[in-house]
């Protein structure tokens, strides 16, 4: 993993970066800034959310996204380089 | 213990690894992963006929992944689900377990995750947050094809030595 080549920067950079921004993030601004999260008679936690979570849902997919089309990238145009026989 | 040295966003650490607590670890992913989906290929399968049409017809409507999900709500697309469905999930949980075909299994794996997670977060509005079962399922598919956690006590410890394999690399993308 010392070489990275362009493919792995986007995988490990864009892909990487997306999911963070997705799950971790844009939780911890709705953390600290969002809407209140009231909890209901029946223990339910309400979510009001400042962005929308299906925009939050959207960017976590396109991370997916951009993780499941370099694996096809790896395995479509890459022979693996792993010695045989190299079990952890 | 073995120690690994690598640059990760543009900075180098090195990270001490306990070589055997990694191996168990994985073998325990692999068994916990891979009875998940066994356990839910094999429910389907004792209470055949399985029918998937009010997921991939009714609750996937809209969300999405729907657009594509709905292409197989009828006829023999449908058909094509409902048997790839269970089969698909026993296999990849016996290809978990025993470490057969690993990654392979594993992508599939975190295929069905990323439907899983679209259809049951968005038509649940997400009540439960963006992390749930099925997002932390799909990581750990992920990071199970990632290390190759098949050649722990797997199958494919063994089908990577073979002839076959060592003539054909590109076939070790798809086991451990």
């Amino acid at each position: 993993m010392s070489e990275l080549t362009t493919a792995d920067r986007i995988a490990l950079y864009g892909g990487g970066g997306l999911f963070a921004l997705g799950v971790f993030l844009i939780g911890l601004f709705e953390m600290l800034a969002g809407a209140e999260h009231p909890v209901t008679g029946e223990g339910q936690i309400v979510h009001d959310a400042v962005i929308d979570v299906e925009i939050r849902a959207y960017i976590i997919l396109a991370a997916l996204l951009v993780w499941g089309l370099y694996v096809i990238y790896r395995v479509v145009a890459t022979t693996p380089s792993v010695p045989e026989g190299d079990a952890a | 213990m073995t120690t690994i040295n690598t640059e990760l966003f543009g900075k180098e650490f090195s990270m001490p690894l306990a070589d055997t607590w990694l191996a168990y670890w994985l073998v325990i992913l692999r068994i916990t992963a891979g009875w998940w989906l066994l356990h839910a290929g094999m429910d389907k399968i004792w209470n055949w006929p399985f029918d998937a049409s009010w997921f991939v017809g009714g609750a996937a409507e809209g969300t999405t992944v729907g657009p594509f999900v709905t292409l197989f709500d009828s006829g023999i697309l449908l058909d094509v689900v409902n048997w790839s469905i269970p089969l698909g999930q026993a296999a990849i949980g016996l290809g978990l377990i025993f470490g057969a075909l690993t990654r392979t299994a594993a992508y599939f794996g975190a295929l069905l995750m990323l439907f899983f997670y679209f259809i049951n977060g968005e038509t649940g509005g997400w009540s439960h947050g963006v992390v749930t079962g099925d997002l932390l399922g799909l990581v750990i598919f992920g990071m199970i094809a990632t290390l190759g956690a098949g050649r722990v006590l797997g199958i494919d410890a063994y089908l990577v030595e073979t002839d076959f394999v060592q003539k054909h690399p590109k076939l070790r993308f798809f086991m451990g």
